[in-house]
C-alpha cells in the first residue's frame, strides 16, 4: 500500500510540475498537430491512400512526438539535482521508475486524446462505435512506449546528446507496439475483422508485459553514475 | 575523547572515473557527533566522497560500513546538501518540503514543514515558487531539505556558496546548534575560517587524497592558512 502511494506521490509531482509550466503539453501537441497537416496536405482529400495511409498517420502523430516528454520527464530532475534528492530518500528506485511510467502514460494518453480529435477533424474520419476500440490501442500503445520510453529517458539522461540519441534507442525496440498498434487501428477504421483485432490487442499487452516487467527490473541499475 | 565505535568507516575506498582517479585509498573513521571540516582545492575529489557517503556512487574499491542498528536503513540517516538546490523551481517552498516528507515517509509532515519555514526564515515566503528566490533562500530550503528528516548524519558540500553576509551567519548558527544537537557532520567548504570554528576534526583533501588530518584542539587558528597552502603545494 505503503508503495503504491509514494508511486502516486512521484507521478502526481511530475504532473503538477508539466501542468504548472506545459513545456513537453505545448511542444508535444503542436508537433503532433504539425504531422498531421502536413499528412493531410501530402495525400489527395477522400482518396483511397489518405483512407490506406490513416493509421500510420495517426500512430506517428501519437508516438513519435511523445519522445519530447519522455525527454523531458528526467531533465527536470537534472536541472537542480532532484534526482539525487529522490535517491537520497529510502524510495526504491523501482518505484520512480513506476512513478515517472505513471506519469509518462497519463500524459501520453492525455495528449493522445486531443490529438485524435484533430485527426478527425483534418482527416474526415467517423469513429463512432469504434472510438471504444481506438482508445483501448491508446492506452495499450501508450503503457508500451512509456515503459521502455522511461527507461531510455532515464539511461541518457545524463548524456549531452540525449534528444538524439532517445529515439535512436526507443524505436527500434518498440517496433512491435507500433506494428500492432498500427494494424490494429486498420482493422477498426478499414477491415473490420473482430478477430484479427483481438490478436493484435493480445500482441500489444503482451509487449506491454514484458516491455514493463524489464523496465522495472533494469531501472535499479541505469541510474549509478 | 571520542566514542569507540565508529558511525561510519571508510576502508580503502578509491573512485574512478574512467581514466581519471578523483579519489584513492581514502580511510575514515567518523564517530558520533564529529564535525568534520573537509578542505582543499577544486578537483581534489571531495564531492566525490561524499556522493559516496550518501551512497549516490558506489566506490570502484574500498568499503564503506554505517555501524547503525539498522544497516537498511542508511538513508534515513543521511542529509545531503549538494552544490544544487535539490528543490523543484516551479514547486513552493512548502511543496516542496512536504513532497520530500512524504518520500520519508515522515507523520505530522505538516507541523514538522511549518517549523524548519519558521526556523529558517522562509515562513512569509512559503507559499512562492522557488522560481522566484534568491539564492540565499533557496539555500536555506535547501537546508531545510536536507533536516526534514532529522538526520544523525550531515554531508554539506560548500553549503556557503553564494551566500550573501546575513544568510551565512544565519546558516553558521544553524550549524552550531546542530552541532550542540551532536549531529555527526562532514562539511565541505573553502571558507577556512568558519570550517575551523565549527569543526572539532580538520582533514585537508588534495589529488584524491588525504594529505593532512588533525584535531581541531591541535590547530592553531593563526596559522592555519599558512599550514593549509604548505600541504596543498607539498
Amino acid at each position: 500500500m505503503r508503495s503504491l502511494k509514494l508511486i502516486w506521490i512521484l507521478a502526481e509531482k511530475d504532473l503538477r510540475l508539466e501542468y504548472r509550466s506545459r513545456q513537453a503539453f505545448l511542444t508535444t501537441f503542436f508537433f503532433a498537430l504539425l504531422i498531421l497537416v502536413v499528412f493531410q496536405f501530402a495525400f489527395d482529400p477522400g482518396s483511397t491512400a489518405l483512407r490506406e495511409a490513416a493509421p500510420g498517420v495517426l500512430w506517428t502523430a501519437l508516438l513519435f512526438p511523445g519522445v519530447i516528454q519522455l525527454n523531458r520527464s528526467f531533465q527536470l530532475e537534472k536541472e537542480e539535482g532532484t534526482l539525487h534528492g529522490i535517491l537520497l530518500s529510502p524510495v526504491e528506485r523501482s518505484l520512480l521508475f513506476s512513478g515517472k511510467f505513471l506519469a509518462n502514460w497519463v500524459f501520453l494518453v492525455a495528449i493522445d486524446l486531443l490529438i485524435v480529435v484533430a485527426f478527425v477533424i483534418f482527416f474526415n474520419f467517423s469513429f463512432e462505435a469504434k472510438l471504444a476500440w481506438i482508445l483501448l490501442l491508446i492506452l495499450l500503445a501508450s503503457a508500451g512506449f512509456s515503459a521502455v520510453g522511461t527507461l531510455f529517458a532515464a539511461m541518457v539522461s545524463g548524456i549531452r546528446t540525449r534528444e538524439v540519441l532517445l529515439p535512436i534507442l526507443l524505436f527500434p525496440i518498440i517496433v512491435p507496439t507500433i506494428l500492432a498498434a498500427v494494424n490494429g487501428t486498420q482493422e477498426v477504421l478499414l477491415r473490420h475483422q473482430p478477430q484479427f483485432l483481438v490478436r493484435w490487442i493480445q500482441l500489444l499487452s503482451a509487449f506491454d508485459i514484458i516491455f514493463l516487467a524489464v523496465a522495472f527490473i533494469v531501472f535499479d541499475y541505469v541510474l549509478d553514475e | 575523547m571520542p566514542p569507540s565505535t565508529p558511525i561510519l568507516t571508510l576502508s580503502h575506498v578509491s573512485k574512478n572515473y574512467g581514466i581519471v582517479t578523483a579519489l584513492r585509498d581514502v580511510n575514515l573513521e567518523v564517530y558520533p557527533g564529529d564535525f568534520i571540516a573537509l578542505f582543499g582545492p577544486n578537483g581534489a575529489g571531495k564531492t566525490t566522497l561524499l556522493k559516496i557517503v550518501a551512497s549516490l556512487v558506489p566506490p570502484t574499491r574500498g568499503e564503506l560500513v554505517f555501524h547503525v542498528p539498522q544497516p537498511g536503513k542508511v538513508r534515513q540517516l543521511i542529509g545531503y546538501v549538494s552544490h544544487q538546490s535539490l528543490v523543484y523551481n516551479e514547486m513552493t517552498a512548502v511543496e516542496n518540503l512536504v513532497f520530500y516528507g512524504k518520500l520519508y515517509g515522515l507523520t505530522d509532515l505538516q507541523h514538522t514543514v511549518e517549523g524548519l519555514l519558521e526556523k529558517i526564515g522562509l515562513w512569509e515566503a512559503r507559499h512562492q515558487l522557488v522560481r522566484g528566490f534568491s539564492r540565499g533562500m533557496k539555500q536555506r530550503l535547501t537546508l531545510a531539505r536536507a533536516l526534514l528528516h532529522r538526520p544523525e548524519i550531515l554531508l554539506l558540500d560548500e553549503p556557503y556558496t553564494g551566500l550573501d553576509q546575513h544568510a551565512s551567519r544565519l546558516l553558521t548558527h544553524m550549524l552550531r546548534d546542530l552541532r550542540d544537537e551532536h549531529k555527526t557532520i562532514l562539511l565541505i567548504t573553502h571558507n577556512l575560517s568558519e570550517g575551523l570554528e565549527l569543526s572539532n576534526r580538520v582533514i585537508i583533501q588534495n589529488r584524491g587524497e588525504f594529505v593532512f588530518e588533525a584535531t581541531r584542539a591541535s590547530l592553531a587558528r593563526e596559522n592555519f592558512e599558512n599550514l593549509y597552502f604548505e600541504v596543498i603545494e607539498r
